[in-house]
């Protein structure tokens, strides 16, 4: 590493800031590729995710980044350097890399409007001509990604494309759990409505000290944290209305958390009627993105129910938050799926986004562009991905007798810091075997430790009335550029104020905050949303699927 | 040392020549700094001219065209967001009430410790005042979580088993502010006493003893001699501390804050962090940065022009 920098290197590099690198046009011509290789070995950067876990391995450097440089220096003669990147603050990470010119050369990132901000600025490589001049050489990324990913964000009138869009095998989002051996005790049946919801809440709260014996003022009845939007998510939902047109959820679409759609602030009410009865966490929000302190209340078994990612507390093998819980509470306690959040029409619909997940882009210091597609044409391929997500077998994977892969929990080099290795197949979210019907069959067995009939439901579950988004490309929204990180920052600040503030003054601080929102940029974009969806698809209010 | 002049040191013929070549290698040792200063501090700011230009991340800076208004355009933007008006409201408010409550409290601290008798005890008292000082904000945020969150922390844990209400410390925005202030005062107030302690050490002993015959008591001596004796460093930091009253730590204010007393946690350092380095509006809060700046060395002048009014020094 440069631990070390000389004083001459210090200087070399105070001149090449003052003056910054020229943007670099990369031509796609005059390189020769015999066989799929280069002539001369060319060397990539690629980011991966830094989740920092407990006895996880160096991301980049382990046994699968062995894997993934041997296979890429055997197929193509490319040398791949992995670049970490710390998970949980990974836009403001690749924000200082960007700006320094030291950004890996193939970025991934799950925020979009970043990868617009600095396409703008001319800052990132055109991905248009790459994608289709060499389309011969990409089979496995065409293949698996398809028109629908690589041009998801080509834009409709320049024609330029920023960034490739990875995809999500499962588009499984959001579930909410329960303690079954809790509704058991009380003998309380899984809730199916709101009322029957928060009538399970008021017994956890109430039965305290049945359920939790001298714990019983650790008792948390439904958890949250600060990203209300999103821990909430099915709840607000639900006041959503199930049948709204395509056009009116775009335009109050910007915001992911669904802040500024219809229906949103009564889902919020029941949130904040549900805070004053005492059925909440009350320090919510002052934990921040990534603290494990909820988790480990889950783990420790004090809440009785909570939203979350679609298998939230099966993931992660040893370390999941159900085995935590049966290995401190014992084996009779566990977390359920419920889907007890009905709209407007009875149905449980639930809002997910296309088939897309993170955001490949080459910032313009990349000047290995065909190497570094090459590069994403090998991640794309089925065989990559299965041995990727799966391992070896009898290492990190069983085969059972019906051809199911069952997944073991691994330690010490085998480990994957990230659940089936997503963040190397950076094209692809999602058990994907190259067997379809294997697949179907594994993914219920690679939870490991994880009774696989759970995993079945919470599968089922977050399929229900599941509402799919769909691509509306009107091209750049310029209101947005900029905007994104201070209107997240006012649209948690206005879910946490609203969901604490006294009931009499829900709606005063709910309003306030709104309109704090739209003055602060939120108008501008809804207005340019509306405007650019009449120019670009006509007065219709539904695009075709 | 083997030098002509240093063993001559009356002679003052030569001047500067003579001067340098007996005392180069004192300005040898100063280079170190002064390139330190040079890069990381002067080279940097060819860079403001972003303030003034439209950004962008592929030109060098004297490319970049000027933004609108004469380039002003990015300072009218900074003064119709109300966020950056709340954060400017927001520093000025809680450096005052640190300059308050903070400013006093190691001169107060300094005068205590200089009254105890035991050598030993003073000692350590000392140490564990300096203590927190070497604590990072992140790992005081730590702590104060773990001590004052509403249901999990450890006071209102003992206080909710006295049946006594839990006190919002760092939920509700008037008691952040007092927690805020109060945790600032904590983890400075003895490191900052040192300069004080040294500059009472300074005080000549004879002016004690000479008011002891005529029968002063211990406050008296501390309000005739001490607090005079050491008023000369107490001007010259205040000072310094007004020079900042619109600078912030960033570290404070960011780890330390959470949505639910934002719109009183907001400061300048936290707004710049949030929409340039997170937001990359780098002209926006470089401009606002710029701005910090120039009241800061207005306040900084102001301060010292009236303490030469006044009869003190000052620091130039």
């Amino acid at each position: 590493m440069r631990s070390k920098v000389s004083k001459k290197a210090l200087a070399v590099l105070l001149a090449a800031s003052m003056t910054l690198p020229m943007a670099i046009s990369a031509s796609a011509e005059g390189e020769e590729l015999t066989d799929g290789k280069f002539a001369e070995t060319k060397h990539i950067t690629v980011e991966v995710y830094d989740r920092g876990n407990d006895g996880g391995s160096d991301p980049t450097n382990n046994k699968y980044t062995k894997y993934i440089q041997d296979k890429m220096m055997e197929l193509h003669n490319v040398e791949v350097e992995f670049v970490a990147v710390p998970r949980w603050t990974e836009v403001e990470q690749i924000n200082n890399l960007l700006a320094a010119g030291d950004a890996p050369d193939i970025c991934v990132t799950y925020d979009y409007p970043t990868i617009q901000t600095y396409a703008n600025m001319g800052g990132v490589l055109d991905l248009a001509s790459f994608v289709d001049d060499y389309k011969d050489q990409l089979p496995n990324l065409w293949d698996w990604l398809g028109e629908t990913n690589l041009y998801w964000d080509k834009d409709p009138s320049t024609g330029t494309l920023w960034a490739i869009e990875a995809k999500l095998a499962t588009s499984n989002r959001i579930n909410t759990f329960v303690r079954k051996d809790w509704l058991d005790a009380l003998g309380l049946a899984e809730p199916t409505t709101k009322q029957e919801f928060e009538d399970m809440l008021i017994a956890f709260r109430d039965n305290a000290e049945t359920l939790l014996g001298d714990d019983a003022d650790k008792m948390i009845p439904y958890s949250v944290s600060y990203d209300v939007g999103w821990r909430a998510a099915t709840l607000i939902e639900s006041f959503i209305d199930p049948d709204i047109s395509d056009r009116e959820y775009y335009v109050n679409g910007f915001d992911d958390r669904k802040f500024t759609e219809p229906g949103t602030k009564e889902g919020v009410r029941l949130l904040n009627k549900w805070y004053n009865d005492g059925l909440m966490w009350k320090d919510f929000a002052l934990y921040g993105s990534g603290d494990t302190t909820e988790d480990d209340m889950m783990k420790a078994g004090y809440v009785g129910a909570f939203t979350h990612n679609w298998d939230y507390p099966y993931r992660n093998g040893e370390d999941s938050i159900l085995s935590n819980l049966k290995r401190m509470v014992g084996e009779d306690a566990t977390y359920v799926v419920v889907d007890p959040f009905e709209d407007s029409k009875g149905t449980h619909t639930k809002f997910v986004s296309g088939p897309i997940d993170r955001k490949i882009f080459f910032p313009s210091t990349n000047d290995e562009p065909l190497a570094s597609m090459l590069y994403l044409d090998f991640i794309s391929a089925p065989e990559t991905i299965e041995y990727l997500q799966i391992g070896d077998e009898g290492v990190t994977h069983n085969v059972l007798d019906d051809g199911a892969v069952e997944v073991i929990a691994a330690t010490g080099d085998d480990i994957q810091n990230s659940g089936f290795n997503i963040d190397y197949t950076i094209t692809c979210n999602g058990l994907k075997l190259t067997d379809p019907e294997v697949t179907l069959k594994s993914t219920a067995h690679s939870y490991a430790g994880i009774d696989p009939a759970l995993v079945e439901e919470a599968d089922k579950v977050a399929n229900t009335d599941m509402r799919v988004g769909k691509n509306v490309n009107v091209g750049a929204i310029s209101a947005e550029e900029g905007m994104g990180p201070a209107l997240s920052e006012k649209r948690d600040v206005a879910y946490d104020n609203a969901v604490i503030a006294a009931p009499e003054e829900f709606d005063a601080v709910w309003d306030s905050n709104m309109e704090d929102y739209l003055s602060s940029g939120g108008q501008a974009i809804a207005d340019e949303r509306a405007e650019k969806w009449v120019a670009t698809f006509g007065d219709v209010d539904t695009l075709p699927e | 040392m083997n030098k002509n002049g240093m063993r001559d040191p009356k002679k003052k013929k030569g001047g500067f020549a003579v001067y340098m070549k007996r005392y180069w290698q004192l300005y040898v040792l100063l280079l170190l700094p002064l390139l330190y200063l040079l890069i990381f501090k002067y080279i940097p700011m060819i860079y403001m001219q972003i303030a003034f230009k439209k950004y962008s991340i592929v030109q060098s800076v004297w490319e970049m065209p000027l933004a609108a208004n004469h380039g002003f355009e990015y300072f009218i933007k900074a003064f119709q967001n109300r966020d950056f008006i709340n954060a400017l409201r927001n520093t000025l408010v809680l450096n005052l009430l640190d300059l308050i409550f903070g400013f006093p409290a190691p001169i107060i601290f300094a005068l205590i410790l200089n009254e105890l008798v035991f050598r030993r005890f003073k000692r350590v008292v000392q140490t564990i005042a300096y203590m927190p000082h070497f604590l990072s904000w992140i790992i005081i945020y730590g702590l104060a979580l773990q001590l004052f969150a509403p249901t999990t922390g450890l006071v209102n844990m003992v206080l909710g088993k006295l049946g006594i209400e839990a006190i919002p410390f760092l939920n509700e925005p008037g008691h952040w502010v007092a927690t805020y202030v109060s945790l600032g005062v904590w983890q400075n107030f003895g490191w900052n006493s040192i300069i004080y302690l040294a500059a009472i050490a300074g005080i000549n002993s004879e002016l004690y003893e000479a008011a002891s015959v005529d029968g002063a008591g211990r406050f008296k001596k501390m309000w005739h001699i001490t607090l005079p004796g050491i008023r000369p460093t107490i001007v010259v930091l205040l000072i310094m501390n007004l020079g900042n009253i619109l600078g912030s730590g960033f570290d404070r204010p960011f780890a330390l804050q959470n949505n639910l007393v934002k719109n009183v946690a907001e400061v300048i350092a936290t707004f710049v962090y949030k929409n340039g380095i997170k937001g990359l509006q780098f002209s926006l809060t470089t401009a606002v940065g710029f701005f910090q700046s120039v009241i800061c060395l207005f306040f900084l002048l102001l301060a010292n022009w009236i303490s030469r009014k006044l009869g003190e020094r000052g620091i130039w």
